[in-house]
């Protein structure tokens, strides 16, 4: 593809007065509508954009040299930070990864435990996204009524690990903890009246004349060309792919479980409100299903070389308090070897290439972010359309710059 | 799966562990270009999404996978056929140029970019081959073994120039990095047996 074609690349043509110079703008990297810290250079012509480039990189925190220098335990609160919004999807995928390196599958009832979480994590994310987007493009409401749900469901994050965001509770061989009692049953209670809350959010945006006129026919992806630019998760989906990972190449516990895929059918921003909306859907069905699926069991795996004692067990064994100094200072010992596991995070792919070279800190950890090729599609996406469209298209592609700058 | 035309081009494989559906090869970095033309368009692999460009320095490695001081991990999906694809191929220290794959996948673009900035591969023909994730006038390859974690700049801003200045990095404590490893060789068969009961 040549250089004319990829400035542009629907091949649109503009009908331009004659001397009339192009203006380049900032967008950001302090802009409210830029979902953090992007820097977008804009070449206008009139209000039309001819040039959208990123500039990333401003939330650069070197998190995979640093987990370079951790062991396996520590570098999991690392994965917390990359994709703030989801925080727990991406723990999953290191924990698979180093389970996979390992050789060892996580109990049944941790299993559970991650899928429900998992689905926890992507309704808090598409809660944060969809209102966002919403806001960018003029509707103040949603914000409002999606921050106190989340807040109620950030509870249930904060019962099993402690935390409200930065949780840490997925680790390589189960979970930190077991659920606290009475979880269950708060959890069945929220989430059988979560639906009523997405309609009222559908009430006020999805046929809604002004959030429609912003958003339908804007950004348009086909088919072919989300593949093309890598593109994955909801903003794939909304173009007509049927392609989850929950489901084609499945982890964990989801094989087991009945839900559906939502697609969309034109790819423009309107359709990835829509899968959006309609996965959070999903997401309550799984969490149902796995709170009255789940079993009795333990929820790490017992094997103290890898995973530490319990607390009791270190009150009168000699040997409990060894293994505890000793994973808390070496580590466990990974043996030699390179995988990559992906888990349907909320935004999309999210892989991890782990090579372990035998010692007790990971060799090389990558960072596979799915919003790193969603923005990289920023400027294919925004080509001719009108400068106002930009935080539109913006918003749909739900951005966090955690995980593009890692 | 064609066999016959991964086999074709491989000069060996990589030591991989991934459950199921996963395919790895190692070429040679003069045949990338025309191997991942090939995959994509093979109508048996159809490998047509790029996932990801990455790379490893095996500078300090304990695993002797390789000598080379690179390894680029390129990282294919095939939706059709529900698979998974890795091209692997060594560079060695002092030869970092190889054919950037942009002109085939659009969407290599930054990934290229990102593998330049942090570890120095110079990938030709590339469109713009800038740094991404550094700052704009960063000089090193973060993630070279070789790179100090602490770097060797640090930022702040100057209350007297009104600018943000550059400095050398002070430590205000030595950088500390303990070796903890258990210096047993047996640890490693221990747990490969204590997993396996």
């Amino acid at each position: 593809m040549g250089r004319d074609e990829r400035n542009n690349p629907r091949g649109i043509k503009k009908i331009m007065a004659e001397n009339f110079k192009p203006v380049t703008l900032n967008f950001g990297p302090q802009h409210p509508a830029a979902h953090g810290v992007l820097r977008l250079l804009v070449q206008l012509e009139g209000e039309v954009v001819n040039k959208a480039e990123p500039h990333i990189g401003l939330l650069h925190r070197g998190t995979e040299k640093l987990i370079e220098q951790k062991t396996y335990t520590q570098a999991i609160p690392y994965f917390d930070r990359l994709d703030y919004v989801s925080p727990m999807c991406q723990e999953h995928a290191f924990a698979i990864a180093v389970e996979d390196l390992l050789g060892i599958e996580a109990p049944l009832r941790a299993q559970y435990i991650r899928v429900m979480f998992a689905e926890v994590t992507r309704i808090l994310n598409h809660l944060l996204n969809i209102p966002a987007f919403a806001m960018d493009i003029g509707a103040a409401t949603p914000m409002l009524w999606a921050f106190e749900e989340r807040e109620k469901m950030l509870e249930f994050h904060e019962a099993v690990s402690g935390a409200r965001f930065h949780a840490a509770y997925f680790r390589p061989g189960g979970v930190h903890q077991d659920l606290p009692d009475n979880l269950l049953e708060k959890m069945k209670t929220y989430f059988t009246n979560f639906p009523k809350f997405i309609d009222t959010i559908e009430e006020l945006l999805t046929e809604n004349r002004i959030f429609k006129q912003r958003s339908v026919d804007i950004g348009i992806l086909s088919k072919d060309d989300a593949i093309k630019l890598s593109c994955s998760g909801p903003v794939l989906r909304a173009s007509g792919v049927a392609w989850d990972l929950r489901k084609s190449q499945p982890y964990d516990v989801y094989g087991d479980l009945d839900f559906s895929i939502p697609v969309g059918k034109t790819g423009d921003t309107y359709d990835r409100y829509l899968v959006r909306m309609e996965e959070m859907r999903e997401s309550v069905k799984i969490i149902l299903q796995c709170i009255d699926k789940i079993p009795e069991g333990p929820v790490m795996i017992e094997n103290n070389k890898i995973t530490p004692p319990k607390r009791s067990e270190m009150k009168h064994s000699m040997e409990a308090i060894i293994h505890h100094f000793k994973l808390f200072t070496e580590g466990y010992r990974v043996p030699e070897g390179i995988t990559y596991r992906a888990v349907e995070a909320p935004k999309g792919e999210f892989g991890v290439v782990l090579v372990s070279d035998g010692s007790s800190k990971p060799y090389r950890c990558k960072l596979r972010a799915p919003g790193f090729a969603h923005l990289q599609a920023l400027h294919f996406l925004s080509y001719g359309h009108q400068l106002a469209d930009v935080p539109s298209i913006l918003g749909s592609l739900d951005i966090v710059f955690g995980e593009v700058d890692r | 799966m064609s066999p016959n035309l991964l086999q074709k081009y491989s000069i060996g494989n990589f030591h991989f562990s991934v459950k199921s559906g996963v395919d790895n090869i190692l070429v040679k970095k003069e045949a990338i270009l025309e191997v991942v033309q090939k995959v994509k368009e093979d109508e048996e692999l159809l490998y047509e999404q790029l996932v990801d460009i990455t790379a490893t320095d095996n500078l300090m490695s304990k695993s002797g996978y390789t000598e080379e001081r690179f390894t680029l991990i390129y990282s294919f999906l095939s939706l059709k056929f529900n698979k998974r694809l890795f091209i692997f191929t060594n560079l060695a220290e002092g030869d970092l140029d190889i054919d950037t794959i942009t002109p085939i996948f659009e969407s290599a673009d930054w990934y290229e970019r990102e593998c330049y900035d942090l570890f120095g591969i110079n990938f030709k023909n590339h469109p713009n081959l800038q740094r991404l994730m550094n700052d704009y006038n960063f000089q090193g390859h973060p993630l070279r073994k070789d790179f100090p974690l602490t770097g060797y700049e640090e930022v702040r801003y100057d209350e007297n120039l009104k600018k943000v200045v550059y400095e050398p990095v002070t430590l205000k404590q030595e950088f500390r990095d303990f070796d903890n490893e258990s210096p047993w060789e047996g640890m490693k068969e221990t747990i490969q047996e204590e997993l396996k009961k």
